[in-house]
């Protein structure tokens, strides 16, 4: 090829790159030019937004919990700042702010070209020295910004819940959110948070040169509508204090026992109570201990801070989300199941079929239900009394758990294999286990119904993945059971694998109690707008209805009652005071696997003749129900019924 | 030294010779016209960039004039000493502190020398130089040799990697495109160019995937296919660029309109890099055009001079300035409309920047020179 040719190609290659650039600029320019100039016209308008303040949260009697209040804020506008300004102001703000100076110019940096965006939230003090010093100041300004105030501290923490900046999955669910907007975490704050947040407004202007030429009408934020809870703030703080007592019985008691000489495993820290209402479901008290101030989130969290509320697992509600086995407390499903389903006892010495009476001596031998050896289940009196023949109350007022077991068993010898074998798991799923009972608050835990259905998923998982751990590996080899016998004994006593929360145990007490109603437990009563009008009334709505007879429901509340008054809660109850026949209750202690202490559980129901209350106490790993739970339901239950609560002290060893 | 005392004989002897006046019009009209652009786009910042790059584009008629004066042949005797030269003005630049964390400039005081801008007219004559024959004499095989080639990729590759280091992924591009350009004009066979450019592709795939590229170089590539990223930086730029000569439309806002993109300083770097959106937007589709034919026009005198050049070394020297201007049109205004990554790349005679400026000139300079020389006087003979 010729020089010339070589170079008339590279003319023509030369030719083609400037008919690429003119004909995307043409593109650019005449085909989608009038688009772009509308776009380019709107974007000299900024957009900046004014913050609505979030709605208040007010108790059931109108008590002030959550507000909000405006406080100053320094703000930079970057649209006044000019490049060379830059570095003057970011020295001068960090100074007067004591903030990092790299700290400031890297927010400063990121916030983008034009960005107005909140450094601090500042005391009216400092407000005023920096509007002194505005003008070399350049696009700095003071502006009221609202900021969340928790009233109440860290009562009710769990329930009101707390704010923070969006995260990476709140903008993956919504690309349009506000990043400088805080928005509810957990409690009422995240579930009501589309009533609470209200609509920010908008201000239109357009800058040349450091100064606003042009500006359209402002739209003015919208205060958030507020919150009325069905919570009862004098009762909560009852409630709270009675744990935190409760817990230091806990402790003294495995103080005192382990210079008995007894093994004492863990240190109590960890409890929860609700307080339902079973007529409409109303929570009026509902605690988790260890909890939180809301107010550290208010302005932003240290990470430090936050890792160690994490590490004491503070911002975990454990009324709702915590998975317990609901252990003895458990007995009055089974005693409802007994009764309303007629369940066949089993043939043995031990048990009188006809008149359906169990023998409580404390040992339950097992027939070769799978390898033919003989198994022993001891019961919690075991080795120190024994009860008698019991017939179904004086099983209940004295947790027998033998009486229970045989029921489990006998239900196991005639139902297994037929329709009616899940007849106890299906009436435990109709009163609320098993299933989120679908309170309006985030966070809540579906627990766990053990059943064959249950155990052959299991089952299945493990073959896949033998390390699973989740049922015992001789189930799974040749010959093995994957159901047994002896988990549907373990399950009419509340143990086993079962999984429940606090709250389900007090929904289930509460269908018990108000003859079968089931619905979903609210926090919140009303959601009220700025000037006082009822925006939405949240009512509880009626999930389904479980055919309870009246004849079982009042033979169950009158042996609860038996539970405190000569049962296992007697001692706990002691000193109740007057209205003590209208208490009724179940202690529970549920043991768990592990060198721990059990879970000490108390449900209350009061008054008997007409309830109006359910109480559950959990202290985790906290001992005995009848001695460490037993006692705070009776000083929450005092305060209900109107008698002056009196000192949480040790109650009776019992379950 | 020799070559200025040759410059008055030169002059004499080459007087019936004419100035390439379209090119130098041209070239004159650019300049003028940037700076009434850089003008506008900085009219009110108080910086006096209009001002500065005044004197930048008196120095670089000043370069033009005297390179035009001087035979382009007398470098073919200094070229070791030009490359050492070269060579160490870019080491140099790693001596002083980074400006924005790149070290690309040689602070003098009055001005910051950027040598890459310079290296690139030397590489341009260097490569002639070792791709035309050195005599008459000299036996020309039909097809170039591997060994030719390969000595010509190793002269671009040294100041490329220089210029790399630094770092300025779109000057070293530019290299690139003249190694092609050149070797194609040269005769390379088609094997050779496309055996290099494999390499090439391969060494970008391994630099790639041993992470020689920074954050913000592989960003400056993905941008251009996802304009989410990074919306506050490159992205912002771009979008912003994007939107300022979109919305210019056919006939553009109007010079010095008060409420453009440009006048609300919504473009960063528009008097640099981003020259092209002020002109866009201000004179639209028209103005545009028009600069793309004022370059259309350097580059078709640059290839006219090549093929009229009285020697292949002349030849070639234009063939690569040719190649660096439309290269920095391409990539810069591609840019500006979202065809081309952003890597920096400013436009030849509009954007601010003195050593760019002067370093245009003098390639500019150069050319005329070639053309300068185009007649052989008698007794001497033409190469072709």
């Amino acid at each position: 090829m010729k020089f010339a040719v070589r170079l008339s190609i590279l003319g023509t290659v030369f030719v083609v790159m400037f008919l690429v650039v003119g004909l995307r600029l043409w593109f650019v320019q005449v085909a989608e030019g009038p688009a772009i100039a509308r776009a380019a016209e709107e974007q000299t308008w900024i957009q900046k937004t004014t913050y609505a303040p979030r709605g208040d949260i007010y108790d059931r009697n109108g008590v002030l919990l959550v507000t909000s209040r405006m406080v100053p804020a320094v703000m930079i506008d970057r649209t006044f700042v000019r490049p060379e300004e830059r570095e003057e102001l970011i020295t001068r703000l960090s100074a007067l702010l004591s903030i990092d100076a790299d700290e400031l110019d890297a927010i400063y940096e990121e916030e983008g070209v034009n960005a107005r965006f909140q450094v601090a939230t500042v005391s009216s003090d400092l407000a005023y020295q920096i509007n002194e010093q505005l003008d070399v100041l350049p696009g700095v300004e003071i502006a009221q910004v609202p900021e969340r105030v928790y009233l109440s501290g860290p009562t009710l923490a769990h329930v009101i819940g707390h704010l923070g900046l969006p995260d990476e999955v709140d903008v993956e669910e919504n690309p349009d959110i506000d990043r400088n907007l805080r928005i509810g975490r957990l409690g009422v704050e995240s579930s009501y948070d589309r009533f609470l947040q209200g609509t920010s407004g908008i201000l239109e202007y357009r800058v040349r040169r450091g100064e606003i030429i042009d500006q359209r009408p402002p739209l003015e934020p919208v205060p958030g509508d507020s919150l009325e809870l069905t919570i009862d703030l004098e009762l909560q703080q009852l409630v709270e204090l009675a744990l935190e007592d409760g817990i230091a019985l806990s402790n003294a008691v495995k103080e005192a026992n382990h210079e008995d000489g007894e093994p004492a495993f863990t240190v109590t820290e960890k409890a929860a109570a609700v307080v339902l209402d079973p007529n409409t479901f109303e929570i009026l008290a509902l605690a988790s201990v260890p909890d939180f101030d809301p107010q550290l989130f208010a302005a932003g969290i240290h990470a430090e801070t936050y890792a160690d509320l994490n590490e004491r697992e503070a911002l975990f509600n454990r009324a709702i989300g915590g998975r317990y086995p609901p252990a003895s407390t458990f007995k009055a499903i089974t005693y409802t199941v007994i009764e309303e389903e007629n369940l066949p006892f089993p043939e043995r010495d031990d048990v009188d079929t006809a008149n359906r009476l169990v023998n409580c001596d404390g040992k339950f031998i097992l027939p070769d239900l799978t390898d033919g050896s003989q198994q022993v289940k001891r019961d919690w009196y075991d080795g120190r009394f024994s009860f008698g023949w019991l017939d179904i109350h004086g099983a209940l007022q004295n947790s027998c758990n033998k009486f229970f077991w045989a029921a489990g068993l006998g239900a196991y010898l005639a139902l297994d294999g037929t329709a009616r074998e899940t007849v106890m798991q299906d009436w435990a799923a109709d009163l609320g286990y098993g299933s989120a009972t679908g309170i309006d608050l985030g966070g809540e835990i579906d627990g766990t119904i053990p059943s064959r259905a249950e155990f052959e998923r299991r089952a299945e998982i493990q073959r896949e993945n033998p390390d699973a751990g989740l049922l015992h590996p001789s189930r799974l080899e040749e010959g093995g059971a994957i159901w047994q016998g002896g988990d549907l004994m373990d399950f009419a006593i509340g143990q086993g694998t079962f999984e429940a929360t606090p709250l389900q145990v007090a929904v289930s007490y509460a269908v018990l109690a108000n003859g079968g109603r089931v619905m979903e437990p609210r926090v919140v009563s009303r959601v009220i707008d700025s000037s006082g009008d009822t925006v939405q009334e949240i009512s509880s709505p009626n999930v389904r209805t479980v055919p309870i007879t009246s004849a079982t429901r009042l033979s169950l509340l009158s042996d609860l009652g038996r539970v405190v008054s000569s049962g296992t809660a007697r001692a706990a109850f002691g000193e109740f005071g007057d209205g003590l026949d209208q208490i009724g209750g179940k202690t529970g202690t549920a043991e768990i696997s592990g060198n721990k202490d059990p879970h000490a559980w108390f449900v209350g129901v009061a008054p008997l003749d007409n309830p109006q209350y359910i109480v559950v106490v959990l202290v985790e790993e906290g001992g005995s129900g009848g001695r460490i739970a037993a006692p705070v339901a009776r000083h929450i239950l005092q305060y209900l019924m109107g008698n002056e609560p009196t000192p949480i002290v040790e109650g009776e060893e019992a379950d | 030294m020799t070559v200025l005392t040759r410059i008055g004989e030169v002059a004499v002897v080459r007087r019936d010779n004419k100035f390439d006046r379209i090119l130098f019009a041209t070239m004159l009209a650019l300049s003028g016209f940037g700076l009434l652009m850089i003008y506008s786009a900085t009219r009110d910042s108080g910086t006096f960039s209009m001002e500065r790059q005044m004197i930048f584009v008196a120095a670089g008629l000043i370069i033009y004039l005297v390179a035009s004066n001087i035979d382009y042949r007398e470098y073919r005797g200094i070229i070791p000493g030009i490359v050492v030269v070269t060579l160490l003005l870019l080491l140099a630049v790693f001596a002083f502190d980074p400006v924005n964390s790149v070290n690309r400039w040689i602070p003098l005081g009055f001005f910051n020398l950027q040598p890459a801008e310079f290296a690139k007219v030397v590489v341009i004559v260097v490569l002639a130089s070792h791709l035309a024959p050195s005599s008459r004499d000299e036996l020309r095989p039909r097809t170039m040799s591997w060994q030719k080639v390969l000595q010509a990729v190793v002269i671009v590759a040294i100041p490329a990697a220089l210029v790399y280091m630094q770092p300025d992924l779109g000057t070293t591009l530019v290299f690139g495109f003249i190694l092609f350009a050149m070797l194609f004009v040269s005769g390379s066979t088609w094997r050779q160019l496309v055996s290099l450019l494999a390499a090439l592709v391969l060494g970008v795939l391994a630099v790639l995937q041993l992470g020689l590229l920074t954050g913000y170089q592989i960003d400056r590539l993905r941008v251009l296919f996802d304009s989410n990223i990074d919306p506050q930086g490159i992205g912002y730029q771009l979008r912003q660029s994007k939107n300022a000569i979109g919305s210019g439309q056919l006939f553009g806002k109007g010079l010095f309109r008060e409420g453009t993109l440009t006048d609300f300083n919504y473009v960063p770097e528009q008097e640099n890099d981003f020259i092209f959106t002020a002109v866009g937007e201000q004179l639209g589709l028209i103005g545009g055009l028009l600069v793309l034919a004022a370059f259309g026009i350097i580059v078709w005198r640059l290839l006219v001079i090549s093929a009229n050049s009285r020697d292949r070394f002349g030849a070639l020297i234009a063939a690569g300035v040719a190649a660096m201007v439309m290269f920095h049109v391409f990539i810069n205004i591609g840019m500006t409309i979202g065809v081309m990554p952003v890597t920096g790349l400013p436009l030849p005679f509009l954007s601010q920047g003195g050593s760019f400026y002067m370093s245009m000139a003098l390639a500019l300079g150069i050319a005329n020179s070639v053309w300068l020389m185009k007649t052989p006087v008698p007794g001497e003979n033409q190469l072709t």
